[in-house]
Formats: C-alpha cells, structure tokens, sequence
C-alpha cells in the first residue's frame, strides 16, 4: 500500500513537472505579448511527432541527440509562426481575437497534417531510461526519474535565463509594461517573438517527456492544452512562481485521483479544479489580479 | 390600422444589412426552381441554412457583444438532443419539442454565462471551450446513457417534422428548404432588430470600450446574459430543426471539423460584419463540398485557409465590400462621450504656463 501510494507520488511529481514546463511556456507568451496560443498543444504533439521522425530516421538515435535536435528546430518553428501569424495581426483593433482565431486555424492545420503523415493511431518513444532503480526502499522506474530530473533542470535553466541574462530581463521588463519597455528602446516586436519561440521549444520538450508513457495522436495536444490552461489559472496568469506549485499541486493530484478513483475521473477533477478556481478565487493562487 | 402598420414598416429603417438580407432572401427563394430536382444541393443548401444560423449565433456574440465564447455546438449540441430525447421518450409532438429544446438550451446557455460574466478575454473561451469538450465524454459515458442520450452509438430514429396531420418526409427535400428559411430569416431578423434597437447599442459599446460604457450608465451583466441567452435559445431552436430534419444525433457534431467550419464561415464573411457570417455559411459549406475529393488534407487546407484570411482580410467578406467609411454606433458613442469628457486645450493655454 505505502509502497503503490509512494509510486503515485513520484509519478505524480514526474508529471506535474512536466505540467509546470508547459504552463511555464504558457504564461510566458501571454505574460509578455498577450498572446493566447491556441495552437500550444500542437506544438507539444508536434515535438513528440519530431522525436519518433528521428528515432525511425536513425538507428541508434538517443535522447541527448534528440534533444539537441528538437529543441532549435522547435524554437525556429516558433519564431516563423509567430513572425508570420501572430505579429501582422497586432496592428489591427481587435488583434487579440484575431491571434485567437488564427492560432486555433493553424492548431487544426497542424493537428490534420499529423494525421496525414502519421495516421490516427496511437504512437510511443522509448522510454527515456531502461529499467528502475532503489530508493530507499522503493522500486522506481528510472524513467519517471529522468523525466523529473529534465524538467526541472528545464525550469532552473528558464529561472536563470530570466533573471540573470539581458534578454530574460527584457522579456520581465515588455511583461512589466510594454510601452515603457518601447520607451527605453527594447525591440518589443523582437521579444514577443522570443518569447514565443521559447514557449514552442519548451511544449516539444514536454511533448517528448510524456510520450513514452501517455502516447502521442493528432490531437493529443487538446487535453494537455486546456490542462496547461488550468494549472495557469489556477496558479495565476502572469505568476511563474504560482504556475510552478500549481503544477506540481494538480500533477500530483490527478495520480493520485487516477489512481484511487480510476483513469475516467482525472479530466472530471480537472474540470471541478477549473470551475471552483473562477468561482472562487478568478486570480488563482498567486495571481496578482488584472 | 393601415397607416400604423406603414409607419412601422417605415420605422424598420433599411441599411446596408436590411438590404443584403433581402437579397439573400430572394435569391435563396428562387434558387429551388433550378434545384428542387436535385436532392444533393438541396440537401447542401438546408445545411447551408441551419449553419448560418449557428454563425450568425456566434457572431451575435462574438463579433456584437465581444463575448469570446467557443462554446456555441454545445449549445447546438444541447437543443437537437433535449428535442430529440423529448419527442423519442416523452412522445412531444415535434414544433413542441423544438420551442422546448431551445428553451432549455437559453437555460444552458444563461448557466454557462453566469460564471463567464466575471471573466474577461481567454478566461471565457477556456470556460466555454471546457464545456464543448466535456460534452463528448458526457455524453458518451454511463451517466449520459442513463439519460437516454443512446451513449456512442447516438440518438436514433428520432421522429421527423410534423405539423397538424402534415409530416415532413426525407426524400422531398423542399418543405424543409422553405421551412428552415423560415426559421433562419426569423433568426436574422431578430438578430438584425436587437443590434439595430438600444440594446444593441448597448453592445456594441461594451465591445468596444467596456469601461467607458459602463461609466456611461450600461448595465453590462444584464446585456451580456440576454446575449448567452438569445444566442443560445437561436442556436438551440436550429440544433433540435437539424435534428429532427437528419433523424440521427450523435457527438459527431461535436466534432473539432465543424467548430472550425463555422469559424471559417464567420472569418469569412466578416466577424461583427451582420450577416457576414451568414454569407459565409454558404461559400464555406460549397466550398466543403468542393474539397471533398481532398479527403483528409481537406481540413489542412481549410485551415490554411483561414489563417491566411485572417492575415490578409481580417474584416471579412462583408468589410472588403462595404469598408468602414461610415463610422459603426459604437464608434459614434465613443465620439461622443470623448467630445464630451475631454476638455480641448485651448490655444492660449501654453504660453500662460510659460
């Protein structure tokens, strides 16, 4: 019983770490250029799609190459789109519905060109690590690990790139106030299409972290979009910090939901989680309120 | 009598819209003395009718009230199987059924309002979008069977249109055709009096700057739920039409393809650009039809489609004809009210600081 329950949190904690890269990318996009990306599932599926292209190009591929592939190639994907989809729109009246629409277009445009390359049914990567290792007394898959230790590392790396380098700094200071941000002379254009780019990267790497064990199909990038959207809700939109607990709060939560109630009731919890959040408390945890 | 029903119809001022909606009556009349041989574009055309109904729904909201809801097949959804379970189960006759449906579906539809009122922006879509999605698993699970939603398999044999001892048949496609007219025209015109009276004032105000027009005295709550309420009981009545005219409702309709369609269509003729959307309901569904050959790189290129409109031509088919050299209500309120609040700096003002 502890034994099963103490797997249900590890793998809850995987999870939700995942969950927190995500929601992390998310966040950044709206906070800095308000930009809702309707697509940011796609890409997530798209990352796992371009991860299995490489394992069946290559044999002997491994994660590290994987990686080091995916991610610049993600992160230029993400800059095109958002040159050539997000950043003509900003200049009309009503931009922020039109970035809606178009990104929900294209999420449609991505999702049916994976069903055109890849076919409806269900597909998986390796698991990152072979085999589980002891901790203290537990048997823990050595994936689950590896998933944990990725994104996290992940999240360390996007803290420091933020607060340490000039363009992690620009984007907290467009986020802050983007007119005062044009006033003292950063490119806010350039910016928004970091920042997008970073968050498209970030959705690959998520992608590839949980298609080892949740599978990837066209349009699995739905379910992980609106999750991401509800664990930002309810950390709070705009707050890293409260997107970050919240993530690990409802990973774990939805193991442990999964694994007590049975597989069907996670998405109804997701739903309650979401219901109860904009009922009570619309700013979420740490939101600061808009 | 006769010179109040003329000063009415004076009252009823012809515009732009008034004007296009005309002609699309017209032409839509006639259109079945070419056609009524032809069950196929008969067939396209009703489809064509009940889908420009659910775009001008969402229009009404969207492009009017700036409400960013996605959750209009729900609504759709709701109405075609609460008047396709009443008349299978409850032996409702079927006009009865359809009033009821889209009643029920108002009801929804003020209940899915009621926590999106005090959201703002994506808040809303994400509520609204949540209760699409959860729909398809409701309505396939235990519990959605247990209520006679017939779970993955659908709702069957749902009974056909019948008016007195007159019953609606699959095969003559042609009272259906004039029937839905009927049904989408009132929609329309109801649609069309609501933007044209004060309320619709109202809106357009709120969507263009909310915190101006509440400040002005516009009561935001009570408009905005009239709109989830309206929109839906419409899009309800056109559901429950839909499904009683097919005799078979299943989560298909529920499908991502169509919620893109109907987007498309709104895109298309023109977001907030009445009856744009209506419009568009036509090019697209022909132009469904058309791609069908393409099979699955059909909703590709429809996608495609779209984003690039939005690029090119984001005010729609109704904005690239009539471009806004007229300045929309809300504009001339917002005018108004700056006029007003704005004090003008006086020439002189300068040099007395100096």
């Amino acid at each position: 019983m502890t034994h099963e329950v103490a797997e249900v949190l590890i793998s809850g904690i995987a999870l939700g770490s995942v969950y927190a890269i995500m929601s992390v990318g998310m966040t950044l996009v709206y906070g800095v250029s308000r930009v809702f990306n309707f697509a940011y599932g796609s890409f997530y599926i798209w990352g796992a799609y371009l991860a299995y292209l490489l394992f069946g190009a290559f044999s002997g591929m491994s994660y590290p190459a994987v990686f080091a592939i995916v991610i610049p190639v993600m992160f230029l994907f993400g800059l095109g789109v958002e040159r050539v989809i997000c950043a003509p729109l900003r200049r009309k009246a009503d931009w922020q519905m039109l970035t809606v629409m178009s990104t929900l277009a294209l999420a449609i445009f991505l999702d049916n060109a994976s069903l055109v390359a890849f076919g409806p049914h269900k597909k998986s990567l390796p698991p990152l690590l072979e085999g589980s290792m002891n901790l203290g007394g537990f048997a823990v898959s050595t994936h689950e690990i590896a998933t944990l230790v990725i994104a996290v590392s992940t999240m360390v790396i996007i803290g420091l790139f933020l607060g340490r380098t000039r363009l992690g700094k620009t984007m907290r200071a467009v986020a802050q106030d983007g007119i005062g941000a044009r006033i003292v002379g950063i490119r806010i254009n350039r910016v928004f299409g970091y920042a997008f780019a970073l968050s498209t990267a970030l959705a690959a790497i998520a992608g590839i972290l949980l298609a080892p064990k949740y599978f990837m199909y066209p349009l699995g990038g739905w379910t992980i979009l609106i999750k991401a959207w509800i664990v930002v809700a309810f950390g709070g939109l705009g707050s890293v910090k409260g997107t970050i607990y919240s993530a690990f709060i409802l990973g774990i939560a939805e193991a442990l939901v999964g694994w007590h109630f049975g597989l069907q009731w996670p998405m109804v919890f997701w739903f309650a989680i979401m219901l109860a959040t904009l009922a009570i408390r619309p700013r979420g945890l740490f939101g600061t309120g808009e | 009598m006769k010179m109040r029903l003329i000063n009415k119809m004076r009252s009823v001022r012809m515009d732009r819209e008034g004007i296009t909606l005309l002609v699309m009556l017209a032409v839509l009349l006639l259109l079945p003395s070419y056609f009524h041989g032809n069950q196929y574009i008969m067939h396209i055309l009703i489809m064509c009718l009940v889908y420009s109904v659910v775009a001008v729904g969402w229009d009404f909201m969207l492009g009017y009230a700036g409400i960013f809801t996605f959750g209009q097949f729900g609504f759709f959804a709701v109405g075609a199987y609460a008047s396709g379970m009443l008349t299978l189960y409850a032996g409702m006759p079927v006009p009865l059924g359809i009033l009821i449906g889209g009643l029920i579906t108002a009801g929804v539809g003020v209940l899915i309002g009621l926590p999106c009122l005090r959201l703002k922006g994506a808040y809303i879509a994400l509520v609204t979008f949540a209760f699409h999605l959860i729909l398809v698993p409701l309505i396939n699970s235990d519990l959605g069977r247990a209520m006679g939603t017939g779970g993955t398999m659908g709702l069957l044999s749902i009974p056909t249109l019948a008016v007195g001892s007159y019953s609606f048949s699959v095969a003559d496609k042609i009272p259906w055709y004039y029937t839905l007219i009927g049904v989408a025209f009132l929609s329309f015109f109801i649609i069309y009096r609501i933007t044209h009276s004060s309320i619709g004032l109202a809106f357009v105000s709120l969507r263009d700057s909310e915190p101006l027009a509440k400040s002005a005295g516009v009561d935001d709550f009570k408009h905005k739920l009239m709109v989830f309420a309206i929109s839906a009981f419409l899009t309800g009545v056109i559901g429950a039409f839909y499904a009683h005219y097919v005799g078979i409702v299943s989560t298909r309709i529920l499908g991502l393809d169509i919620f893109l369609l109907v987007m498309v269509m709104m895109v298309i003729g023109g977001m907030g650009k009445f009856p744009g959307a209506a419009i568009g309901a036509f090019i697209i569904t022909f132009l469904n039809e058309a791609l069908r050959p393409l099979e699955e790189y059909r909703l590709l290129i429809l996608g495609a489609i779209v984003v690039a409109v939005i690029i090119f031509v984001p005010e729609g088919l109704m904005g690239a004809l009539f471009p806004t050299g007229r300045v929309g209500p809300g504009e001339r309120f917002g005018h108004f009210i700056r006029r007003t609040f704005t004090r003008k700096p006086s020439k002189n003002s300068g040099k007395e600081l100096l």
